[in-house]
This record gives C-alpha cells, sequence and structure tokens, in this order.
C-alpha cells in the first residue's frame, strides 16, 4: 500500500515535471550520423551530400559521402535534400528570465532598484520551463547569452546557456563564467524621472568609471593577497569580499566580457573610451549606428552583435536603424553576430536577422558565421560550439532548405546529441507557430502539455 | 528671351513629368483581377495617374518603359498607426491616443494625420500605397479612421487632403486589456471587460436615440427651429455608425473579447470588421457565421501580454480557411520596432499556411474589399489608380528588394 502511495506520489512528481515542460536533460552516448544534407561546416567550404558523425554528443566526424567513414550500428538520420548547420548562437536574449507572458510576475529583467547591480545573477531569475526557451529551439537556437536588461548602468551577470536542460544547473554551460551586462543611453537614463542618478549620459559615464576604479583597487588587495600567500607569508589575510566588485575584477582580468548595450553612435564612442581606459574587452550590443564608426570599431577589434529591428524608431536611439549596418561594418573589418534581444525579436526567426543583412548587402558566408562561430567567439565558447567540427559539442540543426529563404522551416534542433525540437512531432511545432498554450485550452486541437503560461 | 525660353522648357519638363506615360514590363505580372494570368508576362499601361489597360507584349511607344521582375497591385495596410504615431515615440509625436475620456467618437485620425511623418515615407519603399490610419488602442470608443495614400522619398510635398481616400472610413472600438488598464488604474471606467461592454453598449443605445431625435426633427413638416435638436459631435459620430453608414473596426485578441464584439455588433446589427484577431483561430467558425471580415496581424506580433499569449503565427491561414475574408495588418506598435513591415508580415503569414496567392491578396484586392475601396485601388484594371509595386524576385522573400513604387502614376520611391 505504501508502494502504491510512492508510485502515486512519484508519477504525481513526473506528470508535474512533465507539465513544466522544459526539455529534460538526457545524456546521449550513441552514435549518431546526418546522412545526405548540405553542410555548413562554417569551419570551411560548403558539402553538397555531407555526412555529420556525432558520438556521445560530440561531433566525431564531418565530411562528404564516401570519405567519412559510418560507424557500424550508428543510428543513421537521412536528411537528404536538407540542410545542415551549427546550432545557432543567440548572444543576446531575455528568454526565460523574462518568460512568456510578460506580466508584472514574470518581470526578472531589470533590477531597477539602482543603477549598479554586478552582483546580481541572471541564473538566479531564468525560469527553465519559459515556453521562450523552446521557442527559441524553434529557431534553430541552440547557445544563448541570457542578459539582465538596460535599465541599468551595470545590469549583471549574464549566462550562457544550452537550451536544454529543467535547471538551470543543467542550462549552464560548464567552465563558462559568462558576462556582464552594461548599457548606456536611453535606457538608464529613466532613473532620471526619479530624480535620481544616471539622468544624463555623462553620469552613467561617471558612475562605470567610479566602479572600475573601485575595482582597481579591490584587486589591487587582492592580487598583494595572492602574491603573499604565494611567497608563504604566513600573517597573510584576505581582504573581505565584495559580491559587487567580485566580477568587475573579472572583467578586469579579461575572465568576463562585458556584453554592452548601446545603439547611438556617441554612445558606441563612450564604451570605446572606458574599454581603453580599463582594458576590457567588450562586445557591442544593438550596434544600430555602429556603421558611423565602423573604422573605430575595426581598429580596437572590437565586435558587435546587431539587433536587427525592422522598422526605425521607437525610442530616439533607434531612429536610425538600417539594414545596411551589418554589410557596412563587415566590409569595415569589424567582426559582426546577431542577436534577438527576445522579446524584441522572436527566437523563431533569429534565421530571418541573418537574412534582412543579407537582403542589404551582407553576404551569405559571413551571415552564416554570424550566427555561429563570430557569436561563439563573442562567449568565448569557440572552443565549444560555432562550427561543426571533430570535438565540438554536437549542436545542429536541420533545415528544410536554405538558411536565409523565407518559406525554410528549422526542421529539427539537436543539443549535444539529444533531439530538443522535431517539427513533425505537433507538440513541438506549436512551439514554432505560437499558440503554444491552445493545446491544453482546446482539446480538439492537437494535444499538448500543458503549460504555465494560463491559470497562475 | 533666352531665360523665358528656358522657363519655359522647363515648364513643359515640368508638366511631362506630373502627365508622364508609363509602361510597367514585369516578366511576373500579378494584377489581382480575372484580367490576366498571374505570374505570367505582362504590361500595365498608365496615363494620368490611372491604369489604362493590362496587357500582354511590348511597350507602345510613347510611354516611358520600367522593366521589373514581379509587378503588383501597390500594398494596403488595412490597420495602422503610421501617420499618426511617430517614429520617435515621444508625447511630441504621438497623437493616436486620447486617452482622457474613454468615449472619443468624435476625434477623427484626419485630424492628427502628418504628411510628413518618416515612418510613412518608410513604409511606402516597403511597397505600401494605401492606409487605414487607425487611432489606437487605449478607447474603448477610440474614433473614426481614415484611409490615405502614401507618400515616398520621391514624392513632393503633400496634404492630408491631397492624400485622402475617405476622410473617415470607419469607428474604432477597443476591447481586452488596454482600455480596463488605461482608466481602471486611474479608478475610473472602464475597470473591466464588463465595463468596456456596457460603456460602448450605452454609447450605441444612445446614438440610436440621437438618430431617431435628429430623423424626427429632419421628418417634421414644419422645422421649428425651437425644436431643433443640438448638435452632438459623438453621438453624431456614433450615429452613423449605427445607421450601418460608417463600419466599426472592433479590436479584440482574447476569444472572449472576440465574441464580446460579435455580441455587440449583432445587438446594433452593426456593418462590422474584427482586427487584431489574435486568438480568432480558436473560434473560426463563430467568426465565419458572425459575417465579419478580419484584418489580422501583425503575423509577428509579440507575446507581450495575457491577451497576446496564445498568438499563432497561423491565425490568418485558419480563419482563411474558413472562408473569412481576412486582410494582414500592422495594426499598433509601442516600442522597438515603432511599425511593422507589411510586406514582411504577408510574408510570414504567405510561408505559413497562407500561402504566397492569397497573401498577396490579404494586402491587396482582399483589404481592398474589406474596406470598400476596391473601385479605387487593390488591383491591375483600366480605371483604376496607378498604384503599383515592383520587385526584383517573389516579393515576400527575405533577399528580394522593392525595385520602385508608384502611386497615382507617380513613381514615390526607387530602389539606388
Amino acid at each position: 500500500m505504501n508502494n502504491l502511495r510512492l508510485l502515486l506520489c512519484l508519477l504525481l512528481l513526473a506528470s508535474i515535471a512533465f507539465a513544466q515542460n522544459a526539455v529534460p536533460l538526457r545524456p546521449n552516448s550513441g552514435v549518431i550520423v546526418f546522412r545526405g544534407a548540405k553542410v555548413y561546416p562554417i569551419s570551411g567550404a560548403p558539402i553538397e551530400h555531407g555526412v555529420v558523425v556525432v558520438n556521445g554528443g560530440k561531433i566525431a566526424a564531418v565530411g562528404a559521402e564516401g570519405k567519412v567513414e559510418v560507424p557500424r550500428g550508428a543510428k543513421v538520420i537521412d536528411v537528404t535534400g536538407k540542410v545542415v548547420m551549427p546550432g545557432i548562437v543567440d548572444t543576446h536574449s531575455h528568454i526565460g528570465i523574462g518568460p512568456a507572458p510578460s506580466v508584472p510576475a514574470n518581470a526578472d529583467i531589470n533590477e531597477m532598484t539602482g543603477p549598479l547591480e554586478p552582483q546580481v545573477r541572471a541564473m538566479d531569475a531564468i525560469y527553465p520551463a519559459d515556453p521562450r526557451i523552446r521557442m527559441a529551439t524553434a529557431g534553430g537556437i541552440t547557445t544563448a547569452n541570457i542578459m539582465p536588461g538596460s535599465g541599468n548602468v551595470i545590469g549583471g551577470q549574464t549566462a550562457y546557456v544550452k537550451l536544454r536542460g529543467s535547471t538551470i544547473e543543467e542550462m549552464l554551460i560548464p567552465g563558462a563564467l559568462g558576462g556582464l551586462k552594461m548599457a548606456n543611453g536611453e535606457n538608464p537614463k529613466n532613473y532620471g524621472r526619479r530624480n535620481q542618478a544616471p539622468m544624463t549620459r555623462m553620469e552613467e559615464a561617471a558612475l562605470a568609471r567610479k566602479e572600475y576604479i573601485k575595482a582597481q583597487e579591490y584587486k589591487r588587495k587582492w592580487d598583494d593577497y595572492n602574491k603573499k600567500v604565494a611567497a608563504n607569508d604566513k600573517d597573510a589575510k584576505p581582504p573581505e569580499r565584495d559580491l559587487e566588485l567580485e566580477p568587475l575584477v573579472e572583467v578586469l582580468d579579461g575572465k568576463r566580457i562585458v556584453q554592452h548595450h548601446t545603439h547611438r553612435a556617441d554612445d558606441i564612442m563612450t564604451v570605446l573610451r572606458l574599454a581603453d581606459e580599463f582594458h576590457f574587452r567588450v562586445v557591442i550590443h544593438h550596434a544600430t549606428e555602429a556603421y558611423k564608426v565602423a573604422d573605430e570599431l575595426a581598429k580596437r577589434h572590437v565586435p558587435a552583435t546587431i539587433t536587427i529591428i525592422d522598422a526605425p524608431g521607437g525610442k530616439l536611439e533607434a531612429i536610425n536603424v538600417d539594414l545596411r549596418d551589418a554589410a557596412i561594418l563587415d566590409k569595415s573589418g569589424v567582426k559582426i553576430a546577431f542577436n534577438t534581444d527576445d522579446d524584441i525579436n522572436s527566437s523563431r526567426f533569429i534565421l530571418r536577422e541573418a537574412a534582412l543583412a543579407v537582403r542589404e548587402g551582407l553576404s551569405e558566408e559571413t551571415a552564416l558565421k554570424a550566427l555561429t562561430i563570430n557569436a561563439a567567439e563573442m562567449l568565448d565558447l569557440q572552443q565549444r560550439v560555432g562550427t561543426l567540427e571533430p570535438g565540438k559539442d554536437a549542436d545542429l540543426v536541420v533545415l528544410s532548405g536554405s538558411p536565409f529563404s523565407v518559406y525554410t522551416k528549422v526542421l529539427e534542433t539537436w543539443i549535444e546529441g539529444q533531439k530538443v525540437y522535431d517539427h513533425s512531432l505537433p507538440e513541438d511545432a506549436h512551439y514554432y507557430s505560437g499558440g503554444y498554450n491552445f493545446g491544453a485550452q482546446y482539446p480538439n486541437l492537437p494535444n499538448t502539455p500543458a503549460t504555465t503560461g494560463g491559470a497562475q | 528671351m533666352k531665360s523665358l525660353r528656358l522657363l519655359l522648357i522647363l515648364a513643359a519638363l515640368g508638366s511631362c513629368a506630373f502627365a508622364q506615360k508609363y509602361a510597367i514590363v514585369a516578366d511576373k505580372l500579378y494584377t489581382e483581377a480575372g484580367n490576366h494570368k498571374a505570374g505570367t508576362p505582362g504590361v500595365v499601361l498608365i496615363d494620368n495617374g490611372k491604369i489604362t489597360s493590362v496587357s500582354t507584349g511590348a511597350a507602345p511607344a510613347g510611354y516611358t518603359a520600367i522593366h521589373a521582375a514581379v509587378v503588383t497591385p501597390g500594398l494596403i495596410d488595412p490597420k495602422t498607426t503610421v501617420g499618426i504615431s511617430g517614429a520617435y515615440n515621444i508625447p511630441a509625436d504621438q497623437d493616436q491616443d486620447e486617452s482622457t475620456d474613454p468615449n472619443t467618437a468624435d476625434v477623427r485620425a484626419f485630424d492628427s494625420f502628418n504628411p510628413n511623418e518618416k515612418l510613412l515615407s518608410f513604409v511606402n519603399t516597403y511597397a505600401v500605397t494605401t492606409v487605414q490610419t487607425a487611432p489606437g488602442i487605449i478607447n474603448p470608443i477610440a474614433g473614426q479612421a481614415a484611409i490615405f495614400k502614401t507618400v515616398g522619398p520621391l514624392s513632393p510635398g503633400m496634404t492630408a487632403e491631397q492624400l485622402s481616400l475617405r476622410p473617415v472610413s470607419a469607428m474604432v472600438f477597443n476591447l481586452g486589456e488596454s482600455p480596463k488598464q488605461n482608466y481602471g488604474k486611474d479608478h475610473k471606467a472602464p475597470g473591466t471587460r464588463m465595463g468596456t461592454a456596457a460603456l460602448i453598449r450605452k454609447a450605441l443605445l444612445d446614438a440610436q436615440a440621437y438618430d431617431r431625435k435628429w430623423g424626427d426633427w429632419n421628418k417634421s413638416e414644419k422645422k421649428d427651429p425651437s425644436k431643433q435638436p443640438a448638435r452632438d459631435t459623438k453621438q453624431e459620430a456614433l450615429a452613423a455608425v449605427v445607421r450601418g453608414e460608417v463600419p466599426a473596426i472592433f479590436n479584440a485578441y482574447r476569444q472572449d473579447d472576440i465574441d464580446t464584439a460579435i455580441r455587440l455588433a449583432r445587438e446594433f446589427k452593426l456593418k462590422f470588421i474584427l482586427s487584431s484577431v489574435t486568438e480568432g483561430y480558436m473560434m473560426a467558425d463563430v467568426i465565419k457565421s458572425s459575417g465579419a471580415p478580419a484584418l489580422v496581424g501583425p503575423t509577428l506580433q509579440r507575446i507581450e501580454s495575457m491577451e497576446t499569449d496564445n498568438a499563432s503565427i497561423e491565425d490568418a491561414a485558419i480563419l482563411a480557411n474558413t472562408g473569412i475574408p481576412v486582410g494582414i495588418m500592422t495594426g499598433f506598435e509601442g516600442y522597438v520596432p515603432k511599425n511593422r513591415v507589411l510586406l514582411f508580415e504577408a510574408a510570414i503569414a504567405a510561408a505559413n499556411g497562407l500561402g504566397p496567392d492569397r497573401a498577396l491578396r490579404s494586402v491587396t484586392i482582399d483589404a481592398a474589399k474589406i474596406l470598400g475601396i476596391a473601385d479605387r485601388v487593390g488591383s491591375l484594371e483600366a480605371g483604376k489608380d496607378a498604384d503599383l509595386a515592383l520587385f526584383d524576385g517573389d516579393p515576400f522573400e527575405y533577399t528580394s528588394h522593392v525595385v520602385a513604387v508608384f502611386v497615382n502614376g507617380k513613381e514615390t520611391y526607387k530602389r539606388e
């Protein structure tokens, strides 16, 4: 009887876990072979009839049909006529941290209680069952930089994640520290409405400088202490830990990249001015007017990740939105990526962003790099993801056709050898079409697991 | 003397430019009328702002020939706030929501319409030649929409009067979250969906009574000035709606709000159109039997509230499959992007169940029919306005381009 009760409890727990609706983490040790597709390894030229061998969640081999050994007993997936590319890396997303639907109860993006929040961590607010995460896999995204918002000068620590797992621990990429979110321009100025600093762009920069100077001093104390420890000084006393300054020291040490929201050309220059002063590594996010200062970015080797916006405006700093931005930056020698800034753009359509950049002059080759390896480099993840090369994570996307056609569908998304999205399954496909909640409400439509979007 | 001659030549050139005769030669012509096999080569002749013929063969002499891979009618955005809700999104350029009173039936989009608004020219570069510009999403009775032609980068300065196709085209009613959230937070009515519906019913009842009063007075033989009813601009505007002269547009997202729209329209026997219709796919049969057409969109609508939680990119397709007349609209955006690109919204619908042919119709002839302007625009036929869009490939492909746009026979945009 007790056993039965236990079983029921377990079943109940299992059903709750199911209803939570994240993609569970399933270790994958088998050998899987994708055969027949046009393969874009990104690390090399496209392969017309390609073979991709996956073993234990890693890429084992990539090459043309006949040139790659297909291991005995491998599970062969025929993808003839399809396209295979690396899983897409979204350099700037708010999935999980701003779950659907966007109601105040779900808003955990901006800690608007002070403009300097380096101590807050995105990982402490990410909801793995957010349907937006599944929707991102429907767009071919496998890796994302989930960030705090741009309401603060220093918004907090970002999380580099794979889009699977029922807990943030399962989602986080092992060994990846994450970035530091910073912002300037219009958004942090909102404090001015409350008569609080910053009210102007001047103060935004001043606050950032003050904080980094504090971090420099803090770093000196720790460096001194570590030197003493190394010299076996038994009297060495560790400085008191400061959670606010620790991530900034990681930035100063080059271990953590500043992921900086900035639109207007002069704001971009302010970021570069700070980076020059404090020698931090930085990626320019949104980069709306970056085309105006492309040479300044190029000479400093500062990359830019662009949020492709359909129309100008909505805010003053986005008034000069131009689809030619990507092509101009690329021609000037600036490394580019794309990002969704989900929910500014839907993660389901990140390929569309690259396609619209191609529409206005970007080469398809750079566009594909921007979606994959360039993005991985901006997160220091190029050793793990971004290309289809032996030894890298088996993160890949199967497309029905050209990556740049509106008619192309993401058919399958794989993370480390595990299929996380299958367009042929109605319960997955609704994460693409939207209306993901309807199955629960309307049993005459394809039945789907309940999400938490409705009743609570 | 010389300068006079020069002046005359310039004047002649100027009038030439005005009365230019164009032959638009297409590899694939889509007229959206029964006069030409869709997607085959064709020539559209334009004279004095109108289409004079659609045929096959070469461009005749005396016409400026312009060639394009694909030619379609200029696109019609059947509901947008372009022209009254500016790109800067600062109080200075936001004129779409008169949110000082939940009933602003008397306000006219026409009186906010700014022909020099950046976004108006912007949408023209993406093939939009006609817009129904409607008041925003906050007031239960938001005011009167109007239909305009667009201006492009090559257009001369124009006034709203010059661009006007219908100065009053519809009365906009808003249901769902926005009205109750905007007024409820200040403890004013409406604070609930019930309140919104009650407010609309009361206003329409009052309008019926007002209409009767004026009808009686107009019918009275002895028009005694002392008994003449006082004019009320709100009730006057709503009287035209209850008489069926001006269609009602009910903007609703959630299923029950769409249902409320149908309930109200039935009670007052309104001629009505549904807009947004986010959860319409859940109740297509109900919408079908109501007889109302649906302005769906935007397809890439953000899931940003409870009422858009169930947005589906297949909405337009499911409604169209049920036999509901469907137009795709850009509606209203409050942030970034400030406006959707109609062509892109139709493209996503095209690729997700609607198909390119129906998607094109939904932003040309079907939109024109829903708005009652198919006599002027929406298809390429002799006698109609010469509003055309020229493309270098499939209009809906991400990587195709709009190469030129014509409004009233004049080139408003040309891709460099």
